[in-house]
This record gives C-alpha cells, structure tokens and sequence, in this order.
C-alpha cells in the first residue's frame, strides 16, 4: 500500500513537474498560441497530422438554444457575420480564430494579444475575480483572472449583444457569462475550455473548447482588417443573386 | 484515405469552432466549390487584408481580353506558408486554379498558383478540403 501511494506521489510530482512554470511556480502560458488555420497545422489533406493532444477539450455540443432562439438564429446568414465587416468577434470565438495571439503572464495579470482583428486583454488576477462595477456592455466584455490549481480560469461578463458564439446565427444576449479555462499539459498544448451560460437564450450551460499550439516561427503581428474588405458587398450580391 | 488524413480531419473538425477557409467570412456564401482553371498575365497585386488580391489578363479563344481579380489568403498567413509579396511579379504569366465568385463576375477565389518556372504555391483554400 505504502509503495503504490508512494508510486503515484511521484507520478503526481513527475508530471506536475514536467511542465514549464513561472518564477512564481505557476504553470508559464506564456508565449505565442494558435488553435488552427493553414499557418499552424499545413494544408488540409497534405500536411501532416500533428500528434493528438494527451488532453483534448471536451466535444463540442450544438448550441441548446430556447425554441424562440432557435428560430431567430435561423433568420441570420454569413452576410450577417460580425466578422466579416472587421468587428470584434468576442469571447469564446476569437480563440478559433486562424491566426495566432500571445499571451504575456505576470503574477498579478495576463495580457492576450490576438492578431485577429488588433483585440487585446489585460486580464488582472485576483483570487476574488470581482468586475469593475461601472462596466458598459462591449464585444470582448471584461475579464478577470484567477489561479484554480494549475488551471488558469477567466471570468468574462459585460459583453454587447453583437457578437457571435461560433457560426452562422450563434447569437446571444447581454447576459453572456463565459468561463474559460487555461490548462497547460506536458506535451507543451493548453487545452482551452470555455463554459457559456445565458439564461436568456439558452436552455443550459454550452461548453466549446480547442487544443492550443505553439506555432513554429511566428510572432504576432499587424492585420489592419477594413483595409481591403471587399467580401462583404461580394456576399450581399452573390445573395441577392440566389434569391 | 490515409490514416492520419482522418486524424487531421478529427483534430481540426471537432477543436475548432469551425473549419475556417477564410479567416473572417465564409467561403461558400462568395464562391462556388466546383474549381476553373485561368491562365494569364498578372497586371495587379493588392497584398492587403484581410485578403489579398491579384489581377489577371486572361484572353478567350476569340482572343478577348478580360481582366480577372484573384483573391487569395490574408498576408500573414500566406507568408508563414511560405507565399512571398515577390512571387507575384507584374508581367509574368501565371496559372490559377480557382473557385468562381457567385456573382458570376470575374472574380475568384484562388487556390493553386503555377509559376513562370512550373513552381507551384497555394493562395487559398481548397473549396472542399480533401481531409
């Protein structure tokens, strides 16, 4: 017995160990991340596979939407994507976002600085995880940060209506409150959860995730989207044509 | 299909909150998914975002000449790819295999680019992926 519990105390330790950590012991996020695109994993059906992660998030179920929000989503289309005029593209979706971001961790907060669409985070960190209370509703909402373990969870809430949770029609309201959770694994991946309630549109609780990477050779750098966005008035056309 | 094809199409399928060809718009509400192949000579390069766009003289066979606009990938992404701004050279004759624009004007989405010396590159997303 004493040699079994003994056995798994180093197991425990080995692999708490084998991760990178911060001068304050905490897991080290630090670092430039990807969660995909043709940058990051090669062209689909030619590069090769990268191996699977030791820690896949959890799958992705359909957004259990209230019946009337079922319809409503239903009513939008790809022309109607926020995205697609340049906008923010909120919480959790940005983190699927085809192009990299970097996250800069100190003790006391983290900062996330996405290529996609210029968005940045200063996320403070504070066992509390208290929002200012004189928040107006925006497209990244507001977030803060706490340690749970080795786990890294941020608290987003404050957001706008504008935004979508994933894809085509996946509205939701003010009341948005997502969850996430930064977990740093021994293959050098973050399995990224992030748990989304809002009562006023959904019948329960939606969790998504993604596996993040570390993309080879890149840095972050400058996407000044509303330079040449010409798909927009191209898809109301194209629309416009169907009917 | 090759094994690993199938782990690939597992990994980015169900982590992702969606395949994106494109980074900030869709790809089948623009363009059609069935591929055409033009040849021509480039008269224009826009190496802008969030996608980049290039322009073609393409003769008919009656010897028409109409101008084509190619888009292709955002820059950055072409350039971790391995798609440089100096591939494409104003003058040089290239060949694209494309996907039309919907609107059924000259416009197309790019995907496999051939080269002045046969070399070949990819400027955008495959309409159907072949996982």
């Amino acid at each position: 017995m004493k040699v079994t519990l003994l056995v798994a105390a180093f197991a425990a330790l080995a692999s708490a160990q084998s991760i990178k950590r911060a001068a304050d012991g905490k897991p080290d996020l630090s670092g430039v991340w990807q969660s995909g695109g043709v940058s990051l994993y090669g062209e689909p059906g030619i590069a090769k596979a990268p191996p699977a992660p030791v820690n896949p998030p959890p799958k992705r179920e359909p957004l259990p939407y209230q019946p009337w929000a079922a319809e409503k989503s239903k009513t939008f289309t790809p022309v109607d994507d926020p995205t697609l005029r340049c906008l923010l593209p909120g919480i959790p979706r940005i983190t699927s976002m085809p192009m990299p971001f970097e996250i800069v961790q100190t003790p006391k907060e983290v900062v996330i600085a996405y290529e996609s669409f210029h968005a940045f985070r200063i996320i403070p960190i504070s066992a509390k995880l208290e929002h200012p209370n004189d928040l107006v509703p925006t497209w990244m909402g507001d977030s803060v940060a706490r340690w749970d373990g080795d786990t890294l969870v941020i608290d987003v809430t404050g957001f706008n209506d504008k935004t979508w949770l994933s894809g085509t029609g996946s509205f939701h309201s003010e009341d948005l409150h997502v969850v996430e959770r930064f977990q740093l694994n021994t293959d050098d991946t973050i399995t990224y959860t992030a748990t989304v309630t809002d009562p006023k549109v959904l019948t329960k609780t939606w969790v998504t995730g993604a596996v993040l990477r570390r993309p080879p050779n890149t840095r972050v750098e400058e996407y000044e989207c509303i330079e040449n966005n010409q798909d927009a008035p191209h898809m109301e056309k194209a629309q416009n044509k169907a009917k | 299909m090759p094994k690993w094809n199938a782990l690939l199409f597992a990994i980015v399928g169900v982590t992702l909150a969606a395949v994106p060809s494109f980074a900030h718009h869709s790809f089948a509400a623009e363009y059609d998914s069935k591929s055409i192949t033009l040849t021509g000579v480039i008269t224009k390069v826009e190496w802008t975002n969030p996608h980049i766009y290039f322009y073609i003289d393409v003769k008919d066979a009656n010897g028409n000449v109409e101008n084509w606009a190619v888009e292709g990938y955002p820059p950055n992404t072409l350039k971790r790819t391995g798609f440089s701004k100096d591939d494409l050279k104003i003058g040089d004759t290239v060949t694209v295999t494309a996907y039309r624009a919907k609107d059924a004007t000259n416009r197309v989405a790019g995907r496999e680019i051939t080269f002045p010396g046969g070399g070949k590159k990819f400027a955008g997303p495959a309409a159907a992926p072949t996982y």
